[in-house]
């Protein structure tokens, strides 16, 4: 079963993916973080009970699995494949998780709320995975009576997510905009419209992979809809501007940046050690060539899907023990020689 | 306009200084107003500011010295979460948290959402009697078991709440208490 980043019918566009998140807390329970290791044993338990059937909602199948059952190892892998955050990671109670095989629909129970539903589908999608999500919810508070206040909305443990408890978040690709020189004023401007841009990748300042993500900061005093609605207009504008600025790039420069796509794709095919850093940006040039229609792939493949695959914890997944630092570089390199689809 | 400390890089960060009554404003980028000290701000300019940090500054900084004492023994009745916790952590403990806390956060709320009031999806499903503050407040509903425990307990809720609106600090804690006390008993699945 191919997962959501797998499946190579995908448009090469510069919006990689979406994603839609609820926050729900069950009204019988005081919110994990006051939880004792009993209470939240007993918690996932009857969650889990009530939930086992939640694939007859939608006819798709899913596995459940308490956290402290995986390895480190997996959940590292979890949490670049965008399923568990940073703060779950670090939370010691009792969280479980329930997952479609494609891993495109994901319940987190007990984790900084009772429930956090998330749904991450590829290319720019949020109307439907808000519906889906939308779903899901109604199927769990038939069974789980939520809590919830006429002013206040869905109440959450952050007040950062109280209301709809919505957070809509797409991710964009924006190797040309984010080097000019007004970006990093204009994603601070961005606050002005009520949506978040963060990088997804790099170190300290530094950006790997030109990856960005646009979020609603607000959750509460707006509908989903428009919450959504604002994140698909703010990704809509900056994939615009983004092919604005390619599209002359290529009408000026074009053998320069056809010369860079292939200059990254030699580099990978061939490299015997990447620092993540280098393999992230070969990627992006990657990323945009395929979009541009400079380079074409032999297989169709979602250049993200490698980008994913390159991740430490999924680099030491496939090698089945721990690398150092000189060994991941060279395990990097050999899983983008073995995995990059060969070019017209 | 460029940074007046490196003058290499752009300055982003305008720092007014007031001493004496005496005004100077100093440009600087964000790069040397890291390396410099500014006292309890400079955590500001430390990369990654923590939301958290952020957040507790938000909900908690506007509050008098003298008030901040009182308000530290507000505590959820339900969960236990003291307010200085709450604005530690910017995370509240229970369902309940927030009509307690209500009061002194809700000018906050509405900076940090912009907003006070929920406009999207409502829950499709919800049980009928709710033991909802918000419907005890209705004389008709809570006059059938005026003796039961959790009838008490959203009185005393109700007094502690209209004690905390009017600053009445040493009334709310006996309220506080008193709930404290009803609550006793069932103290294990709280």
């Amino acid at each position: 079963m191919l997962k959501w980043f797998e499946q190579p019918e995908q448009e090469s566009g510069n919006i990689v993916c979406s994603k839609v998140r609820l926050a729900r807390n069950w009204s019988e329970y005081v919110f994990p973080s006051r939880l004792s290791q009993e209470q939240s044993k007993e918690l996932l338990s009857k969650l889990g009970e009530g939930l086992k059937d939640l694939g007859d909602l939608d006819g798709r199948d899913y596995e459940s699995a308490y956290l402290s059952d995986l390895t480190e190892l997996d959940r590292r892998a979890l949490q670049e494949r965008r399923i568990l955050n940073s703060s779950i990671l670090e939370k010691k109670s009792p969280m479980s998780l329930l997952i479609t095989r494609e891993e495109d629909i994901s319940l987190v129970l007990n984790g900084m709320d009772h429930i956090r539903i998330q749904v991450l589908l590829p290319g720019l999608r949020l109307a439907e995975a808000l519906k889906t999500a939308d779903q899901i919810d109604d199927y769990v508070n038939a069974r789980f009576d939520y809590a919830f206040d006429e002013k206040y909305g869905y109440l959450t443990s952050f007040p950062t997510n109280m209301g709809t408890g919505m957070r809509a978040t797409a991710m964009v690709h924006l190797p040309s905009l984010s080097m000019g020189k007004k970006f990093p004023a204009m994603l601070n401007d961005m606050g002005r419209f009520g949506v978040s841009i963060r990088g997804v990748y790099g170190e300290g300042r530094e950006n790997y992979g030109a990856l960005y993500e646009i979020s609603n900061q607000k959750t509460l005093g707006r509908t989903e809809k428009e919450l959504t609605d604002l994140v698909n207009k703010v990704a809509i504008q900056l994939n615009d501007q983004e092919n604005q600025v390619r599209e002359m790039s290529l009408k000026r420069h074009r053998l320069e940046r056809e010369d860079e796509v292939y200059k990254s794709y030699g580099v990978m095919k061939y490299a015997r050690r990447l620092t993540m850093k280098d393999a992230m940006t070969f990627l992006s040039q990657l990323m945009s060539g395929v979009c541009d229609g400079l380079v074409k792939l032999e297989e169709p493949c979602p250049v993200f899907r490698l980008m994913l695959g390159i991740q430490t914890a999924n680099l030491q997944k496939l090698s089945d023990r721990p690398l150092g630092k000189e060994e991941l570089d060279m395990a990097r390199a050999a899983y983008l020689r073995s995995e990059l689809p060969g070019i017209f | 306009m460029l940074c007046e400390r490196c003058k290499i890089r752009e300055a982003n960060i305008q720092y007014t200084e007031v001493i004496n009554g005496v005004r100077t404003e100093h440009n600087f980028c964000a790069q040397c107003a890291r390396e410099m000290d500014f006292g309890q701000y400079s955590a500001i300019f430390d990369g990654e500011f923590p939301l958290a940090q952020l957040l507790s500054g938000l909900l908690g900084g506007e509050v008098p010295a003298q008030k901040k004492d009182h308000l530290k023994q507000i505590v959820c009745p339900t969960c236990g979460t003291t307010y200085e916790e709450f604005v530690n952590n910017s995370c509240f403990g229970c369902a309940d948290c927030y009509g307690v806390f209500d009061l002194l956060i809700q000018d906050n709320i509405r900076q940090l959402q912009g907003s006070d009031s929920h406009k999207g999806k409502r829950p499709v499903y919800r049980s009928a009697p709710e033991p909802d503050l918000e419907a005890g407040e209705e004389d008709g509903i809570s006059q059938g078991r005026e003796d039961s425990p959790e009838a008490q307990i959203r009185m005393w809720d109700r007094k502690l709440k209209e004690a905390l609106r009017m600053e009445e600090y040493e009334t709310a804690a006996v309220c506080r208490d008193k709930i404290r006390e009803l609550k006793g008993g069932d103290q294990a699945d709280a």
